[in-house]
């Protein structure tokens, strides 16, 4: 477990993927997709659970997927590596909390500062970076609250469901340019709160 | 076959099968493929992509040669993205007399033909090496836009070294016909090289 202050990431057991259905099928989807909207069935789901287990026993380097809960426990989305290149010394994030809800009250950046300083510290990166698209206004503003630098612009990059083509913003983070978390939350001046 | 100006597209099979086993070992595929690792690419491994490119989704691989017939390398039109519209366009130059050529910007002008008028893109993705001014110089002369830069992204020969992203729309790409003319492609008239030996015969031979 890596304890944060309004969030842990925990590992991922039934409890989370028991969330996905409504997870999935909700407007996080979309936001965590880049545009898409889906229409996932339980047994999709659930084949998705076995495909991964199975493809996880064979695949190296693994991606690593952490689930995220508030402080009293409740499971509210997940967030990880998706795609490392232990040769580059370099790793794709991604996140989605799957409750609307907790958007926008400072859990995702609480779980990001964890994210990073596990994989600057434990996964000896050097490099961490993540696409989003232009419009998804709480990235873009939680990226550059924790340093993260703005490096490419792709221009109409996603097709987004209701919107037409959006550009991808591509940010970047080089190791030396990360002070550590403890740095980062007193410069935020972040604090837990009692719930 | 598709014909170009000075170079025809076809599939990658044949001579362009065994001149692989050496290209996929050689620099210019690495350049092409940044995010690889280099090592050693056995006649399995050749053999593997070529199979797995053939039984592709959103990929394909061909050849490009002159218009005498002597092969110059591969065009890798990959990650097909069919609801967003989007796919890379790649291309490695094998026979590094070519390296740079006119020769070389047709047969990525070609690609762009196919991506934008046969497949129906909207838009096409590159990436370039940042000290690989002749790979950046042929995407930008078809008309690709730099788009940004991910700093020290890729590590190459004790060095971190930045990557170009570069990206074409397809109301960027004005179509074959009307961009070709204009960039005065000229044959390199090199004399094509000896044919390669033939497979799996007398392997003892030259022993
Ligand atoms: C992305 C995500 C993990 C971020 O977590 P979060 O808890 O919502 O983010 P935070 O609250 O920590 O930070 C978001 C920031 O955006 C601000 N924000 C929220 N809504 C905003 C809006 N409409 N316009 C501008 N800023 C906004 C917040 O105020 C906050 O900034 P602040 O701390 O300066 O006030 C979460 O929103 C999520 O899962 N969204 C859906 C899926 C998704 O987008 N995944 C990422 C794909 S790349």
């Amino acid at each position: 477990m890596l304890e944060g202050l309004l969030v842990d990431l925990v590992p991922r057991g039934d409890t989370f993927e028991q969330m996905e259905h409504k997870w999935e099928n909700s407007e996080a989807h979309f936001w965590a997709s880049a545009g898409d909207r889906v229409f996932l069935s339980h047994a999709t789901i659930e084949r998705w659970h076995t495909e991964e287990r199975e493809r996880s026993a064979h695949r190296h380097p693994k991606g690593v997927r952490w689930g995220i809960q508030t402080k009293d426990g409740t499971p509210i989305g997940d967030i990880g590596i998706g795609w490392v290149l232990p040769h580059l010394r370099l790793a794709m994030l991604g996140a989605m909390i799957g409750e609307p809800d907790y958007w926008g009250g400072g859990y995702g950046t609480d779980a990001l500062l964890l994210i990073v300083d596990y994989a600057f510290d434990w996964l000896d990166m050097r490099r961490l970076w993540l696409g989003t698209m232009s419009i998804n206004t709480r990235v873009v503003r939680q990226m550059e609250k924790v340093g993260f630098k703005p490096e490419v612009r792709s221009r109409d990059a996603w097709l987004v469901s209701g919107h037409g083509f959006a550009d991808e913003i591509v940010y970047g983070l080089l190791r030396e340019e990360w002070p550590g978390r403890d740095a980062v939350i007193a410069r935020l001046g972040l604090v837990a709160r009692s719930e | 076959m598709l014909e170009g100006t000075i170079v025809d597209l076809v599939p990658f099979e044949d001579d362009y099968a065994t001149y692989l086993k050496q290209w996929m070992n050689e620099e210019s595929w690495f350049r092409a493929r940044p995010f690889d690792r280099r090592e050693p690419h056995t006649e399995h491994d050749v053999k593997k992509f070529i199979e797995d490119m053939e039984k592709s989704d959103h990929g394909q691989l061909i050849g490009f040669q002159a218009k005498n017939g002597d092969p110059i390398g591969g065009l890798l039109y990959d990650h097909e993205w069919t609801r967003v519209r989007k796919a890379a366009a790649i291309f490695f130059v094998g026979d590094m007399r070519y390296e740079g050529s006119d020769e070389v910007l047709d047969g990525l002008l070609m690609l762009l033909r196919y991506s934008f008028e046969t497949r129906g893109m909207h838009r096409m993705d590159a990436s370039v090496l940042a000290f690989d001014e002749t790979r950046l110089d042929a995407y930008r002369r078809a008309g690709f836009v730099h788009e940004g830069t991910l700093r020290q992204h890729v590590r190459w020969d004790a060095a971190y070294v930045d990557l170009h992203m570069l990206g074409l729309l397809e109301s960027e790409w004005p179509g074959y016909a009307q961009i070709a003319p204009t960039l005065g492609l000229q044959a390199s008239d090199l004399e094509p090289k000896p044919k390669p030996e033939p497979e799996k015969k007398d392997e003892k031979k030259d022993k």
